[in-house]
């Protein structure tokens, strides 16, 4: 999936589509995940400040990481059809920060975008890299609806084990030694 | 103008920092991994057990997002529902610190750190909440900090 870790260039923007809401969808992840009046119940959600339903936060930004992994495959597929090799996308630690700006009603359309704004080899995982990503994500009417910063695992290409590691990868594998070392590293 | 939905619950005055509220626990299935990860994180290591196995995960993960929002499913039902919520502003420092395996129960607690009143809108004030959620070994799997606002009481809106 997508770029190797080397050719991930900073700052380029990579839009990623977009996604309308539907009040269906809106009540069926509200219901599920954050059953709270204004993102389940129309009627009730009126006596809101929103003054009717929206989605939750945690929906737009869900709907958000699966068009970042749309949008990776496609990378991938754009890559392999010219005849390279696609990089490996790893799990994420974590998200530095996320504001909502501006709520999301059933009919809006959001717009994603994914900045790569850094990244550097990783120091606990040998052979990853970190990449610092900003998603953003706006309305129909060029609202911001929220702005994140999450981090992400690459693999890089151009890495080879150093003799040390190998070694101690290699003991791991030996009956007996192999137990005691997994236990104290 | 009093919001019916909401008056007869606790407002921002009646919160205390350093609260604690006890979320239970709920386990993740493979099932409910797979349902999650197909419609939002469709990477293999959350789709294909196969894959899993052969990821930096070890095996069927579910995706971090689907933690944060199981871990947001059980503030709700113990605590957020049970306030004059008007919403979340965002989060900060959200770490996945251990991958929730096919069959672990997640649970933990969420602290309020902190209580102020809204500087632009004074019917509102904002908690940030800590949230410490563990497997059932006790080892870490996510913390964050959540804001949301919360109405206060007897201000016009």
């Amino acid at each position: 999936m997508t770029r190797w870790f080397e050719d991930i260039v900073i700052d380029e923007a990579f839009p990623l589509g977009d996604h309308t809401f539907s009040e269906d969808e809106i009540i069926r992840f509200g219901t599920l995940y954050d059953p709270q009046y204004f993102h389940v119940d129309p009627e009730l959600a009126k006596h809101s400040h929103f003054g009717g339903l929206v989605a939750s936060g945690w929906h737009t930004v869900s709907v958000g990481h699966r068009k970042m992994v749309d949008a990776l495959d496609a990378e991938a597929d754009r890559l392999k059809a010219q005849g390279d090799e696609p990089g490996v996308s790893g799990p994420s630690p974590g998200v530095n920060s996320m504001e909502f700006k501006a709520p999301v009603r059933s009919g809006d359309t959001v717009t994603y975008e994914l900045i790569v704004t850094g990244k550097r080899p990783s120091n606990s995982l040998p052979g990853w890299g970190l990449l610092f990503n900003r998603l953003t994500a706006v309305n129909q009417r060029g609202e911001l609806v929220y702005r994140a910063e999450i981090v992400g695992f690459s693999k890089l290409r151009d890495y080879s084990m150093p003799i040390k590691l190998r070694v101690l990868l290699a003991l791991t594998r030996v009956p007996v030694i192999g137990p005691l070392l997994r236990r104290s590293t | 103008m009093t919001n019916p939905v909401t008056q007869n619950r606790r407002h921002f005055e009646d919160l205390v920092v350093d609260e604690v509220i006890n979320l239970g626990h709920t386990t993740v299935t493979k099932e409910m991994i797979f349902t999650f990860a197909r419609e939002f994180d469709p990477l293999p290591f959350h789709i294909d057990e196969e894959a899993a196995r052969k990821s930096l995960l070890g095996g069927l993960a579910s995706s971090g997002w689907q933690t944060g929002a199981l871990s947001l499913r059980m503030l709700v039902d113990r605590f957020l529902s049970t306030i004059a919520s008007a919403g979340g502003l965002g989060f900060q420092d959200l770490k996945w610190k251990n991958p929730v395996m096919a069959g672990d129960t997640i649970g933990g607690t969420v602290t309020i750190a902190g209580l102020r009143r809204s500087g632009s809108h004074p019917q509102w004030g904002i908690v940030t909440l800590d949230f410490d959620i563990r497997n059932q070994a006790d080892k870490p799997v996510m913390t964050m900090q959540l804001s949301n606002l919360v109405e206060c009481r007897g201000v016009a809106a």
